[in-house]
């Protein structure tokens, strides 16, 4: 189960928004299953069914949570047009190139779909080797 | 000496350490030397000589890529980070079908 305050969540909702009609990326900081910090980031590569975190940025964000004290909790990003599942080039993406071996092990990937606009829906997977599997969110 | 950072799926190849430690003049070399230390490190890391697409490699905070790529010169004391890229992409029929024969959706809003 991962928790999440309600105004991160809102955090999170507002950017994915924010990034309409293409997707949305960011990172969340935490410990204990809870997020304690949201990083709304850039779309380096920004398409309606197409993310990609920028490289310098990540390496910022990265530094950040670990300076805070924090672990890198969470990875979450948009499917404006699609549901909250990861995709099978979300899946792909997950893992080391030409690997079974997952690249955030410890993060739960969150996909905010935006396809009914006036309605999210957020949902929370663990990417471990060779399974994806359903985290449970929790907005406290 | 160079301080290596070394990523959680590539700790398997380095007997669990998350730092290393060697001494390379570039990156190019960087990947030569860590594959003898640590076989399999350069099919990791590289294809056909050239850093794979999706990994980020920086040098004290610089990505490589905006530096010299694979000929980006290093220095003792130089800190590395090996970090894989943060990507996705679009939603297709196949994961649809995951989908569908997973768990109870929850709503948020
Ligand atoms: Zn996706």
């Amino acid at each position: 189960m991962l928790n999440i305050k309600r105004s991160d969540f809102e955090v999170i909702l507002a950017h994915c928004r924010s990034g309409l009609p293409n997707e949305a990326c960011g990172m969340l900081g935490g410990r204990n299953g809870s997020v304690e910090k949201v990083y709304p980031m850039r779309n380096a590569k920004p398409g309606p069914d197409y993310y990609e975190m920028d490289a310098e940025e990540q390496f910022r964000v990265m530094k950040d949570i670990r300076e805070s004290g924090f672990e890198l909790i969470g990875l979450f990003h948009s499917h404006p047009t699609g549901q909250a599942y990861p995709s099978s080039v979300d899946i792909a993406q997950a893992y080391w190139p030409g690997t079974e071996l997952p690249n955030y092990p410890d993060a739960v990937y969150m996909i905010v779909s935006l396809m009914d606009r006036a309605r999210p829906v957020a949902r929370g997977f663990s990417i471990e080797e060779g399974r994806v599997q359903e985290v449970k969110l929790s907005v406290i | 000496m160079i301080k290596v950072r070394i990523p959680t799926p590539l700790q398997k190849l380095t007997n669990g350490k998350a730092e290393v430690e060697c001494s390379a003049k570039t990156v190019a070399e960087l990947v030569d030397v860590l594959d003898k230390d640590y076989p399999g490190m350069k099919d990791r890391l590289s294809e056909g000589g050239k850093i794979r697409r999706f990994i980020n490699i920086y040098v004290n905070e610089e990505d490589i890529r905006f530096v010299n790529k694979e000929e980006t010169s290093l220095k003792d004391g130089d800190a590395i980070s090996i970090v894989p890229a943060i990507a996705g992409g679009n939603w297709n029929s196949t994961s649809s079908q995951l989908a569908a024969s997973s768990a109870s959706e929850y709503d948020y809003i």
